[in-house]
């Protein structure tokens, strides 16, 4: 590989990580000039990087998106959610760009047409509409309606009256007319088709949109009686509150300044005019006149800095929330890729010094190697060498700990791939959701947190898909609208416990009960013994996907029995803690500390078992007659050396799955402590890398085995430790 | 029926489709339309009407967008004052800068969509609630 | 009388008209579908009278500037009035 490409590659990935992140937060806040300077030099950092691997694709595309975010930044034009879209969507390919390259090495051939394409985009790229997000035909419909007040209104409310509405007393128009903050109405017939004669004028069939200036909480309130029959959708959610400028506005009054600062034509005035005209009918279009006022009153006087200035005076009072507190920007760490980590360096200096300490202990066996040859008494080199035992069990205890904590890393870096995702599951299903994070620095194995992600993502995209209620819903369980999703990790003793939590319905136990019965996952009378929490834990049952679950969204094949095997196989255990209407919290348990070995998987009654990568010398078939019994054991000659052999099943006291009189034998040839061994198999598996839990307690006396781990299956997979095997 | 504040838009734009697409939006949200095939047409237009904004389109054969916005706004009053919408095809930052060098307002591409065709006029008109 | 018909092609909302009326005025525009109606002496008028005006596409005059009807129904009518089918042909 091109030594720059590896590099390019690490720093690139940080990069998109940097703009993606941006990108998100100018989502909540169009307007904050550092995220725009921010992802505008991720952009252009990437597009440089791109040229010193020569890839000339990858460049090209982001030059276009640069082109774009120069705008921007110089105030032309405002970021709308379709240019923030469209950005994303351009680190998604250039982040597939980067996945092949890793893979084969090499700038990737066919990237023009995709690199194409982006610049198409952006150059046809429109400047901004106002608001962004649709939700459903209704909204669409009452901005086309009625844009000017659109932009000025807070709260957007369909109103769809029972049919038998008048028959009960009420007047729907009249709850209407109490609206705070009434902007305007847009009135329609359900079925527009009915022939006029064919009317029943005592049933409603109409639907109300209306818009206000209000905040979504205060028109829910106001039309709690008929809460079942309303919509509601804040336009700005959670942004600028009242009487801030739209972005489109901003955008329009900062172009008047601009051209206001034009050298001015030859003897025309038009063009201040115009400016100051221009400036004055957004003021009075976005309903504030007494800015309006002011540039009038600048104009006549005719003096561009005054205008400048009554302009700039407009923008800035109506900026909304200019709080004080700097959004934090983060330091995104390297998103471990899996083979490269980066390091504080204090934890590379702790294992600096404990290789002098293990130096000084090897050279103290040197030492006394040198003496016990010259004569030195039994006794006194026992003595020693016991002490220097000692001494390098603890700092053989101590190397381990420090590796272990190079490879802990915060859940940051994880934490961070979320919000997108999050985003887009809870648009595809039309919810309302704020996703929260908490204990960010919660620190981890390197490896745990890489593997989290998967399942954590699968349990976000199940309580937003199931958990989480619908506006109408949310709204008549008296819930706030918006349903808050939280990740937060935190450390409890040896372990860290990782929590979706969400303020959903909670799990319907019926449902599950339901379910188990019929796919017969528990017997009737069990089911009447079991607690509502060991029903609800029946989700994680292998088996259990109900037919509900499988939507598009969380049919990937993958279901809560997934969720809890990933975890299971990492070392740790997942629960849930739901309450009915209430919410749900899923946790997750991991053990902090891990031990990872590559291991060649093998087979012996039945059972798997790993042996240490490490360990292996190589794998043979012997003939059975060369296997001749020595002593106590069974051993072979194998190049020029007589190698023990250790049949597992026979250790174990299993019966073997081959037959010995097979003509030969399959072994592993080992090597441990110096020493050669061969282990007889059945059967040869793949190589993997495995998290081993350290076996302590009682099964950590146990000879021959270093640890057990979870294999993809479900099957336990036993660990060799190969030197106690042969003592 | 034209009320006392209907604001009044001019589209210069040499395509009928174009000058349709923007007519049927505008009047649909209550504006009153006249149209222009390009910059002479629109200098004598402007003399009938009074305009509360034009939207112009920078590639026209016979006088182009950029021209007869620099003969507009060398005017006298109120005629160069006249607020100034450009659309082109181009997004690029010479674009942007050499039409407001012109006098022009505000800068779009097209295609530009219906919603965002009746929200930037309205802003630029100051049409109010 | 909150609903009259003051005399051919004109019809007239006065008041505060309750949702009986609904009734009244359906009668009365299914007669003459061609009616006009003036509202300018109208305060109020429940939604089932709206419905009416709304399905009928008739030409409402007279509209308040002051009050709800005026300053927010009145437009939302005009507006969906571009969507109502157009009269039938024929009548």
């Amino acid at each position: 590989m091109n030594e720059f490409v590896e590099q390019f590659l690490l720093e690139a990935r940080e990069l998109i990580e940097q703009a993606a992140g941006d990108l998100l937060a100018l989502e909540q806040r169009p307007d904050d000039p550092d995220r725009v300077d921010s992802v505008f030099r991720a952009f252009h950092t990437l597009k440089g990087a791109a040229g010193i691997v020569e890839f000339e694709a990858m460049g090209r595309a982001l030059h276009a998106v640069e082109g774009v975010l120069t705008g921007v930044r110089s105030k032309e034009s405002a970021l709308s959610t379709t240019m923030i879209d469209e950005c994303l969507a351009c680190l998604d390919q250039v982040t597939r760009w980067l996945d092949d390259m890793e893979v084969t090495g090499k700038v990737p051939t066919e990237a023009r047409p995709a690199a194409d394409a982006i610049v198409q985009r952006f150059l046809g790229i429109t400047r901004p509409a106002a608001s962004g997000l649709q939700v459903g035909d209704w909204l669409a419909r009452l901005q086309e309606a009625s844009p000017g007040h659109f932009s000025e209104a807070q709260t957007a409310l369909r109103y769809l009256p029972h049919a038998d509405a008048f028959f009960r007393g009420e007047d729907p128009l009249a709850f209407i007319r109490e609206l705070p903050g009434l902007v305007s109405i847009e009135l329609a017939l359900s079925d527009p088709a009915t022939p006029f004669d064919d009317i029943d004028p005592f049933t409603c069939g109409m639907e109300i949109l209306a818009l206000s200036k209000a905040d979504a909480e205060a028109v829910t309130r106001s039309l709690a009686d008929v809460s079942d029959q309303i919509e509601v959708h804040a336009i700005r959610p959670r942004t600028a509150s009242d009487a801030a400028l739209a972005p489109l506005a901003r955008s329009i009054l900062e172009a008047q300044i601009l051209l206001l600062r034009e050298p001015r034509q030859s003897g025309g005035s038009g063009q201040a005019a115009s400016a100051g005209q221009v400036s004055i009918n957004v003021c009075r279009h976005a309903g504030i006149d007494p800015a309006a006022d002011q540039i009038a009153a600048a104009l006549n006087s005719d003096d561009i800095a005054s205008i400048i200035k009554a302009i700039e005076h407009a923008l800035q009072n109506q900026q909304g929330d200019v709080s004080a507190e700097k959004s934090e920007q983060p330091r995104i760490p390297s998103s471990a890729t899996a083979r490269v980590l980066r390091v504080e360096t204090t934890r590379i200096d702790t294992l600096v010094n404990l290789t002098g300490e293990l130096t000084v202990v090897k050279n103290a066996l040197g030492h006394l190697a040198t003496q016990a040859q010259s004569g030195l008494d039994t006794k006194a080199v026992a003595g020693t060498l016991r002490r220097l035992q000692m001494q390098l069990d603890r700092l053989v205890g101590e190397v381990q700990r420090a590796v272990l904590r190079i490879r802990v890393v915060p859940m940051r870096q994880m934490f961070q791939r979320f919000p997108r995702p999050v985003r887009e599951i809870s648009a595809g299903v039309g919810k309302s959701v704020t996703f929260a994070v908490e204990g960010e620095d919660t620190e981890a194995d390197t490896a745990i947190v890489e593997a989290l992600f998967e399942p954590l993502l699968h349990v976000l995209r199940n309580s937003i898909d199931h958990g989480v209620e619908d506006f109408g819903q949310r709204i008549a369980s008296g819930k706030p609208p918006t349903a808050t999703i939280v990740l937060r990790a935190f450390r409890e003793l040896d372990n860290v416990i990782v929590e979706v939590e969400d303020d959903g319905r909670g799990v319907d136990v019926d449902r599950v009960r339901e379910v188990a019965v019929t796919r017969g996952l528990v017997e009737a009378d069990t089911l009447e013994r079991m607690t509502d929490a060991d029903i609800v834990d029946l989700i994680f049952a292998s088996g259990f996907s109900t037919a509900r679950e499988v939507t598009g969204l969380s049919g990937r094949g993958v279901g809560m029995d997934a969720v809890r095997t990933a975890v299971e196989r990492l070392g740790g255990r997942v629960s849930i803690d739901s309450r009915s209407s209430i919410g749900t919290v899923v946790r997750l348990t991991l053990p902090f500390t891990v031990m990872i070995a590559r291991v060649m998987t093998i087979e012996a009654a039945g059972q798997a078992f790993g042996i240490p990568l490490d360990a292996v010398v190589e794998t043979a078939m012997i003939p059975r007659d060369r296997i001749v019994p020595i002593g106590q054991a069974m051993a072979f000659a194998w190049r020029g050396r007589t190698v023990p052999l250790v049949s597992l099943a026979a250790s174990l006291g299993l019966t073997s799955h081959v037959s010995t009189n097979a003509a030969e034998a399959r072994v592993v040839i080992t090597v441990a402590g110096g020493q050669l061994g061969a282990i007889e198999v059945e059967r040869l598996g793949e190589r993997m890398d495995v998290m081993i839990k350290p076996m302590d307690g009682l099964l950590g006396g146990m000879s021959g085995v270093a640890g057990t781990t979870l294999l993809g299956d479900g099957r336990v997979l036993i660990v060799l430790d190969v030197q106690e095997l042969f003592n | 029926m034209i009320l006392a504040n209907t604001k009044h838009v001019l589209i210069i734009d040499d395509a009928a489709l174009v000058r349709a697409y923007y007519r049927q939006t505008l009047e649909q949200a209550g504006y009153r339309v006249d149209e222009a095939l390009n910059g002479l047409e629109a200098l004598e237009k402007i003399l009938l009407h009074s305009f509360d904004l034009l939207i112009v389109d920078i590639n026209m054969p016979q006088m182009d967008g950029l021209t007869f916005l620099r003969t507009l706004r060398d005017k006298e009053p109120p005629l160069s004052a006249i607020p100034a919408l450009v659309t082109s095809t181009e997004a690029g930052q010479q674009d942007i800068a050499s039409a407001r060098a012109a006098g022009a307002n505000y800068y779009v591409v097209k295609p530009l969509k219906r919603e965002l065709l009746t929200e930037l006029v309205g802003m630029l008109c100051g049409v109010t609630a | 009388m909150t609903v009259t018909r003051v005399d051919k092609g004109k019809i007239e909302l006065a008041g505060t008209c309750p949702s009986d009326d609904a009734e009244t005025l359906f009668q009365f525009l299914l007669e003459d579908r061609s009616a006009e109606v003036d509202w300018s002496r109208c305060e109020r008028a429940h939604t089932a009278v709206i419905q009416v005006l709304l399905a009928s596409g008739c030409k409402i005059t007279g509209a308040l500037g002051g009050n709800f009807l005026g300053e927010y129904i009145d437009a939302a009518l005009r507006r969906a009035g571009g969507k109502i089918r157009p009269f039938p042909a024929g009548l």
